[in-house]
């Protein structure tokens, strides 16, 4: 098994007139032992940028860490809060530092930028950065995550229809992962504030 | 010996013996590395009406094996009604006239002189090559003990089929299989054969990766005398626990209970597992 894949997890974010959502299951494991079912992959940077980060739990929790010093540095400098660009990148380069001995994780972005239109990018462990306008997906069921999303997703959803259409898509490929599954935690950010909503989903 | 890089037994699988028959019980994933191939697969196979085995490990071993098994004991089977009468060659370990020529003694399951492990020119060592002449001979030529006796396969023959071909090729082999079922000699049996091939009988046996997590359920929970009902949710609470915990094992349960009156297939959905705790 892959080092990726060593505690398995998977996240999704989804774009739809302005408002984004990102969701994530809830399961820690030790390959194929489960040993937790509320862990926590996607994290708040800003009141409107999200990220998820996927692979390796101790590295997951390092970059949440390490991301939140950076940010607070920034904050403290700029005097403003990170645009979802510029946090990208800040992302994509801390990343490819690690160029060889990477960190193994690869993040989800999911933002507002600071005109109200999203913003979603992917990357690879070493930092490579992918925009999207529509998804982006990550972790140990990606694959299946690409079918279900690219099934489902339309242009120009609202919050409700987005929450329906992201928790669908990826309880439907957590169904085809053992490594991943155990509850969905779903974010919906839009301008006026960000909601979380839990979906129960099979706990095997 | 074992194979390297090769998945283990990806499954949770259990039988349980009452009083009048078995329940067999597996859960439905099949995984290729971590993506799952199919979520509602069929583990507990039919040998015969009222013999039925759980697999677990390689699929294409197990299936392998269960097709070849079911295949012998077809054959004892449908060669009834010989015009001839088979001969009765009785063991030597045991005097039973019991033997049968494939498989060794049916009472006492000595193998005759296969079971001499040591070259020695002694008198018995030559009585036993000509025995082990005539065992060949009558692997052949002999009629199937069994089917004198007018009934099915006991579940015990099927279990030794399942062991002699795990055992003799464990090395290219990766299948663990339960066979378990009823019939009219002895009532429900439960019978293991693990990884290297070795045969062994108990009152309830569990296997596949997702066993590992419910040894101390089942023996917590394992009481002698379990009424149909009881070995019913045994096994169904057992196969939930191990299915929440291994990432290998999930999808719906299957159950399976032999009793004299033959087979009766139940299948529980996802929404219907017994659920444990669980932080909400």
């Amino acid at each position: 098994m892959s080092i990726l894949e060593y505690n398995g997890g998977c996240v999704v974010a989804m774009a739809g007139k302005n408002c984004v959502a990102i969701a994530s299951d809830k399961r820690l494991g030790v390959q194929l032992s489960t040993i937790a079912m509320d862990c926590n992959r996607v994290f708040r940077m800003t009141d409107s940028l999200y990220l998820g980060l996927t692979g390796l739990h101790s590295d997951v929790t390092t970059l949440h860490n390490l991301f939140n010093y950076k940010l607070n540095l920034y904050a403290m400098r700029e005097g403003r809060v990170i645009k979802p660009t510029t946090f990208a990148s800040l992302v994509s380069s801390t990343l490819y530092e690690k160029r060889f001995g990477p960190y193994f994780a690869e993040p989800v972005i999911a933002g507002l930028q600071p005109d109200g239109t999203p913003f979603l990018c992917a990357m690879d462990l070493l930092g490579a950065m992918a925009v999207a306008d529509d998804f982006v997906v990550s972790g140990t069921c990606a694959e299946s995550l690409f079918g279900t999303c690219e099934t489902f997703y339309r242009k120009d959803m609202n919050p409700d229809e987005l929450f329906e259409t992201l928790g669908q898509s990826l309880m439907a490929a957590l169904d085809r992962d053992c490594i991943s599954g155990w509850g969905v935690d779903v974010q919906i950010i839009t301008k006026e504030g960000v909601t979380t909503k839990s979906l129960k989903a099979r706990m095997d | 010996m074992w194979r390297v890089g090769a998945a283990l037994p990806q499954t949770s699988i259990m039988a349980v013996a009452f009083d009048g028959g078995v329940v067999l019980g597996a859960d439905s994933r099949t995984t290729t590395g971590t993506y799952i191939a199919n979520r509602v697969s069929d583990k507990i196979t039919p040998m015969t009406e009222s013999i039925f085995c759980c697999r677990s490990g390689s699929a294409a071993d197990t299936q392998a094996i269960s097709d070849y098994v079911r295949y012998v004991l077809d054959r004892r089977w449908t060669r009834l009604c010989a015009a001839v009468k088979p001969q009765s060659i009785s063991c030597l370990a045991c005097k039973n006239s019991s033997f049968d020529g494939g498989w060794g003694c049916l009472s006492c399951g000595g193998r005759g002189s296969l079971s001499l492990p040591f070259l020695r020119l002694t008198p018995l060592f030559l009585a036993s090559l000509l025995h082990a002449y005539v065992f060949f001979l009558c692997r052949y030529y002999l009629d199937m003990h069994v089917i004198e006796m007018g009934t099915p396969p006991l579940v015990k023959t099927a279990a030794r089929l399942f062991r002699e071909l795990c055992y003799s090729n464990k090395s290219q082999l990766m299948a663990g299989i339960i066979c378990a079922g009823w019939d009219s000699a002895k009532g429900g049996q439960v019978f293991c054969i693990p990884l290297g091939g070795a045969l062994v009988q108990q009152p309830f046996a569990i296997g596949g990766s997702g066993s590992t997590y419910i040894y101390g359920y089942c023996d917590a929970n394992y009481k002698e005398g379990m009424t149909k009902e009881e070995c019913q949710t045994f096994v169904k609470n057992a196969l939930a626990l191990a299915m929440a915990r291994d990432g290998s094992s999930g999808g719906v349960i299957r159950l399976v209970t032999v009793d004299k009156d033959g087979a009766d297939r139940e299948f529980f959905a996802g929404d219907k597992l017994p659920s444990f705790w669980e932080k909400s």
